[in-house]
């Protein structure tokens, strides 16, 4: 029988089939951080139960980690005993740690690619809802609750519902790529089928414009595939993969035969059925600007801010939640995009911080300088996109026009560190969010690709990247 | 079971709004109770009491996979959320720890209950009677795992 790629990854990790779905699944790589775990270790203590699979196990810090000199001490107390139980729990139950000091140190989902932990057709689990973003590779990766990752922590196994399967058939060719990037693509997608339109399924991205993309950007389409309401996201491996993988670390010894079994078998058959289709067509999109309290409320830069009627279509509890996100956003309705000026620029989060997303804001930055008035940062996805980027030369492309050039972790994407608005604050940040104070108490973030990011910090308000020439 | 509802109208009411971020490195649970709805709802700690329901619209517990927000809201008093569709990852925290029930139901019956209303909830037959407005609503049966991880009461007591 013709089967889906989700099918194949599920159908070969299946420990325990109870029917109607019910399944008990093998977990190959656990990634774990210091927010969603410390319960879990907690539990396992009470229980006297020992991590089943420390070598399948990888631990990092990032939630909660300051983004400035490491070499000071946490100020946040709180912070730095969630850190500090981190570092504990590993080493009492032999798990393997990228702590704060580590030259391996960064977002977990940053990492978990990088260091080849990450591989195609493996089942990825973490305590974090952007878990999704290793789908890129074809790994079918679900972000969980605690209660889970102590579950992991023991069996190595995870009970689940089996999702539905959702294509995303994504068409066409964008005419500027570096103008409009994978972000806005993944906008338009969510924009269209809502914050819930994935509830309970898998997507798998399929079609020419998803193979255009390089690993970097099928990242940042998966990370918000959470953002669409499913549980995870898909692209089939191809020779990018491969490309993108061969020579990383923790990489298994027989990776060039498993080359070979992942070409012949992660793909999804020509005819087999999905439980539900979207196509959308990339060759007219523009870039996009997000102008409320989740990421469906998002518009066309060339756009304005939206009537909440306009926006509603007719349903009156949209049209209340679009009034809602207006106040708290303090927005007008029928103001252009172009014309919202921003406090704060944010470039980072597990979405957009990795190496091409520095390279491509750079771009737009270099020899401009920061619009009075305007603070903006730059925190790299990991210790190595931060090295690998200095030896670009990119800090001090970043830090000539007035940028921060920061220490890696989730900085501002969560509130949980250092880095947060001020109440009122407007901010165009390159994160997944832009829920009520997700920023910080009172904040207000926009979401838009680096080059919108890196060009809204140069001119203080947005601008349509389109008419700089990017190449 | 039986409480009184506690109504929002609201769609999409996201994990960030019902425990924010800064308190995620909080450990005790009834301290994190105290903050339970504070991005949406600054007075809900004041007006909750034990065995109260929340009421709301489609995709509760949209975005992050904090178990801090199905905690926040059990350790407040909240026994169940009934809402018109839940995100998955707090749908199934809310049961893997027995903190609460999330109960799916139509969108009229989220628009019938009133905030104030006097619920009586029985899983067993799949009804929600509103006491109020002397009405019974149906509910959306559980999904089988979620269904079989309440009846264990909790992920650690589930047998196959």
């Amino acid at each position: 029988m013709a089967k889906t790629l989700f099918e194949k990854i599920w159908e070969s990790h299946v420990v325990l089939d109870e029917g109607n779905g019910r399944s008990l699944l093998y977990v190959d790589r656990h990634l774990v951080h210091e927010v969603t775990s410390p319960q879990a270790f907690d539990g396992l203590r009470m229980n006297h139960r020992r991590v089943r699979r420390p070598d399948l196990t990888f631990a990092t810090m990032d939630h909660n980690v300051p983004t400035d000199n490491r070499s000071l001490p946490i100020v946040d107390q709180t912070s730095g005993m969630q850190i500090r139980a981190l570092e504990r729990n590993c080493s009492e139950f032999g798990v393997r740690l990228f702590g704060m000091d580590s030259p391996d140190q960064g977002i977990v989902h940053v990492i978990g690619p990088e260091l080849g932990i990450t591989i195609p057709g493996s089942t990825i689990v973490c305590g974090d809802s952007h878990t999704s973003t290793h789908g890129a590779f074809g790994a079918l990766a679900f972000g969980i609750g605690t209660s889970d990752v102590e579950h992991v922590l023991a069996t190595q196994c995870i009970w689940m519902d089996k999702p539905e399967t959702f294509e995303i058939r994504v068409e066409g060719r964008r005419r500027n790529p570096h103008a409009v990037t994978a972000k806005d693509i993944m906008l338009s997608i969510i924009r269209r089928i809502g914050t819930g339109g994935g509830t309970g399924t898998t997507f798998e991205y399929r079609g020419d414009a998803i193979s255009e993309l390089s690993m970097e950007q099928r990242m940042t389409i998966c990370n918000m595939s959470i953002e669409g309401g499913a549980r995870a996201g898909l692209v089939a491996p191809d020779e990018k993969t491969f490309d993108y993988l061969r020579g990383r670390r923790y990489l298994p010894e027989k990776f060039d035969d498993m080359v070979e079994y992942w070409r012949e078998n992660l793909k999804t058959d020509g005819n087999a059925a999905f439980d539900r289709c979207f196509t959308i067509h990339v060759d007219d999109i523009a870039p996009q600007v997000s102008w409320g309290t989740n990421p469906a409320m998002t518009v066309d830069v060339t756009g304005r801010v939206p009537f909440p009627s306009e926006y509603a279509g007719g349903f009156p509890g949209e049209e209340k939640a679009a009034e809602k996100a207006l106040q708290y956003m303090g927005l007008k309705p029928g103001t252009p995009i172009t014309e919202i000026h921003v406090d704060r620029v944010f470039i980072g989060s597990c979405t957009n911080s990795r190496l091409e997303d520095l390279v491509e804001a750079a771009k737009v930055v270099r020899g401009r300088k920061v619009s009075q008035g305007v603070r903006a940062m730059v925190v790299p996805g990991s210790q190595h996109v931060k090295r690998q980027a200095e030896d670009l030369g990119l800090d001090r492309v970043f830090k000539d026009a007035g940028f921060e050039w920061r220490e890696s972790g989730c900085s501002m994407c969560l509130g949980m560190n250092p880095d947060i608005l001020a109440s009122g604050e407007r901010c165009a940040s390159t994160s997944n969010r832009n829920f009520e104070g997700r920023q910080g108490t009172g904040g207000r973030t926009h979401l838009v690709s680096p080059v919108m990011a890196a060009a809204a910090a140069i001119a203080g308000h947005f601008v349509d990247v389109r008419e700089m020439g990017l190449t | 079971m039986k409480g009184s509802a506690i109504k929002y109208e609201k769609d999409n009411i996201d994990t960030d709004v019902i425990l924010p971020g800064p308190y995620l490195k909080i450990h005790d649970y009834n301290e994190l109770a105290k903050h339970a709805m504070e991005g949406l709802d600054r007075d809900f700690h004041k007006k909750v009491k034990p065995g109260d329901f929340i009421v709301a619209g489609r995709n509760f517990g949209c975005g992050s996979s904090r178990e801090h927000a199905p905690i926040a809201l059990s350790y407040s008093g909240i026994k169940a959320v009934v809402a018109v569709s839940f995100a998955r990852i707090f749908y199934r925290n809310a049961v893997d720890g027995a903190f609460l029930l999330p109960i799916e139901v139509e969108e009229e019956t989220y628009r019938d209950i009133s905030d104030g209303d006097e619920l009586e909830l029985e899983t067993a037959k799949n009804e929600i009677r509103n006491l109020t407005k002397n009405k019974t609503y149906r509910m959306k049966p559980f999904p089988d795992l979620i269904g079989k991880i309440i009846e264990a009461g909790g992920l650690f007591n589930y047998r196959p």
